[in-house]
């Protein structure tokens, strides 16, 4: 009869700490190159390509759905900029709790405007993030190496 | 009181000015088109032999083509003719109705050209009657349905110095010849051909049909070469009219083997059968194949036809190297280009603007929705380096040709045929080179009736 033996928590917040860690740098890269494709046409980044691509997704989700124009353009001339922003500071490790709330409400306001025009696949991917987000703010207590913790990570 | 009146106003000039303008409103489409005829130095006075289903195909391409006055249709079926001569009067021609193309030939002096779209077994009478009588000739394929037939016309243009162009359309089409000139000979993208295969997959059709009271008398039929008015009507199916559906349908592609590979076969092993139409007496299925001596080497080349199925990718010619491959149709929807994944890239070709990138069909990527990004395309992202399956070789890359034809796929070939009647241009299908086709394909019917293999000699194509 094999024994089993039961780590101790010091290894078991290590485990934690690494596990965080990855889901952080996983969730920050995926959020800022989310943003910098933003700013790609053709293979090239600009400005001028950024308010094209988002002038189109406006567009296109107005076009498909009751949302009106006024309100998918503000949005998704900001959308980029956002995801730069919350990018970054999850890979830095700033505010990471207030952080990871932001970007899943963020995220959760991406899958809005993808069931407003019946897009499914997207919204199940949406799904697979928020779900990581959620077991991100389970495990930030564990937070470590970060830039700037906030009082309560 | 009587009424006060400006001087030179009255309500009946009102009325009748009202009423001209008006008529001059509705006949103002008429009148334009009634203007672009034309009766400059480049007008052609032209008369059309046969106004039935190829007839009319005709009328509408040349209809577009400025320049042209029909001045004569002919037919033995009044129904059609007179259907012509509405057409043409609709659009402001005024020609004149002949039952027989003699007493056409022998009344309009004045014509220039003549398009003859009768039945097969008549196109040598009709052609050689018209080009003794000195008009150019536009005669629609299959040039006869005999070689014999179709050598006589070929002399006949020759003695009589006239044009004769046989409708063979598709070597006045710009992508086929696009193809042809720029991607296989002049690029060489499919490498060294070594095969082809063309088909002309039709479903069931209904045999056509006559309005009673319509029908032609007995004697009349009889007098023209026709047994009754069902034959008349579905002569395509019947042995003294035509050769049959590989003439019919397979002519088309067949001569563009000749075309594309620049050679005449030197055999063909056919089999077919008429299996589904009890009523017919041509085969209702056909299977051919050739044998194409051309510089590179040996070019077998295989063709069907079906008229119980339009499965199976519908119609077109397909022609294929060590490096790529071109499938060609009339319709652009079969169209594609292929490039083996042993073959030099083809990138360079697209920024020469030769070829092009799928932009939707096969090899395209996936539709981009209204609100989503397109995706930059990226070298790693192509499949040229897949690992595949030992028994099987890398998939084929799809792309497109840029050329597309934006009118009726017959009014090139006219506008081609009226260009060299005007000196500007020379005929894409002179008798000469249908001779060759029709010799082509009627010894078809020959190998299907021998069951074995048949040769060509180089006279066969020949006068």
């Amino acid at each position: 009869m094999s024994e089993s033996t039961p780590s101790s928590p010091a290894a078991s917040r290590c485990e934690y700490t690494w596990a965080f860690l990855i889901l952080r740098l996983f969730l920050g890269l995926r959020t800022f190159f989310e943003g910098v494709e933003k700013f790609e046409k053709g293979g090239t980044y600009s400005f001028a390509n950024y308010y094209e691509n988002m002038g189109r997704m406006a567009q296109g989700i107005t076009g498909a759905s009751f949302l009106p124009l006024w309100a998918t353009r503000n949005y998704a001339h900001s959308l980029g900029y956002i995801l730069l922003v919350l990018g970054a500071a999850l890979l830095l490790g700033v505010k990471t709790r207030a952080t990871l709330i932001l970007t899943g409400l963020l995220y959760v306001s991406l899958s809005f405007g993808l069931m407003a025009v019946q897009e499914n696949e997207g919204v199940a991917w949406l799904g697979v993030y928020i779900g990581i987000i959620a077991g991100a703010l389970v495990l930030v207590r564990h937070d470590r190496f970060a830039l700037w913790r906030g009082r309560s990570d | 009181m009587p009424t006060p009146q400006i001087p030179g106003f009255t309500r009946r000039g009102f009325l009748a000015t009202g009423a001209k303008l008006g008529a001059a409103f509705i006949a103002a489409p008429y009148l334009a088109r009634a203007a672009s005829l034309g009766k400059g130095a480049d007008s052609l006075n032209v008369g059309l032999v046969g106004c039935g289903e190829e007839g009319r195909v005709l009328l509408s391409a040349a209809l577009k083509i400025p320049n042209i006055r029909f001045r004569a249709v002919c037919d033995i079926w009044p129904y059609n003719r007179r259907y012509g001569e509405r057409l043409l009067e609709k659009f402001g021609h005024d020609p004149k109705p002949f039952e027989d193309y003699r007493e056409m030939l022998s009344a309009t002096p004045d014509l220039d050209a003549v398009i003859v779209a009768t039945p097969d077994f008549v196109h040598a009478e009709h052609t050689n009657a018209a080009l003794k009588a000195g008009k150019h000739v536009y005669c629609e394929k299959l040039m006869s349905n005999t070689v014999e037939g179709a050598r006589s016309m070929v002399r006949t243009a020759r003695e009589t110095g006239r044009l004769l162009q046989i409708g063979h359309q598709r070597r006045s089409n710009p992508r086929y010849i696009y193809a042809r000139d720029r991607l296989v000979r002049e690029a060489r993208l499919l490498g060294r051909v070594t095969n082809a295969a063309a088909q002309w997959n039709r479903s069931v059709t209904e045999d056509l049909g006559f309005p009673a009271k319509q029908a032609i008398p007995e004697d009349v039929l009889q007098r023209y070469g026709y047994a009754n008015m069902h034959e008349f009507r579905n002569w395509r199916w019947f042995k003294r009219y035509s050769g049959g559906v590989i003439s019919d349908l397979g002519a088309h592609q067949i001569d563009v083997f000749n075309w594309m590979l620049g050679a005449n076969p030197t055999s063909v092993l056919a089999g077919g059968g008429r299996d589904y139409y009890p009523n017919h007496e041509w085969y209702d299925n056909v299977f051919v194949i050739y044998e194409y001596p051309t510089p590179t080497g040996t070019v077998r080349a295989s063709y069907q036809v079906l008229t119980t199925t339009s499965a199976g990718g519908g119609y077109y010619e397909y022609f294929m190297g060590d490096e790529g491959a071109l499938k060609m149709s009339e319709n652009p929807k079969y169209t594609k280009l292929y490039r083996e994944a042993r073959a030099p890239e083809w990138d360079p070709w697209v920024s020469k603007g030769l070829i092009a990138r799928p932009g939707s069909g096969e090899g395209a990527p996936p539709p981009v929705k209204p609100w989503e990004k397109p995706r930059a395309h990226l070298p790693m992202m192509s499949k040229s380096d897949s690992v595949v399956d030992v028994r099987e070789t890398a998939e084929l890359s799809a792309w497109d040709i840029p050329v597309t034809l934006d009118k009726a796929i017959h009014q090139p070939h006219l506008e081609n045929f009226f260009d060299a009647v005007r000196g500007k241009a020379t005929l894409s299908c002179p008798g000469e080179v249908a001779l060759a086709t029709a010799a082509t394909i009627l010894r078809v019917n020959e190998a299907v009736a021998a069951r074995k293999m048949l040769t060509y000699a180089p006279g066969d194509f020949t006068t």
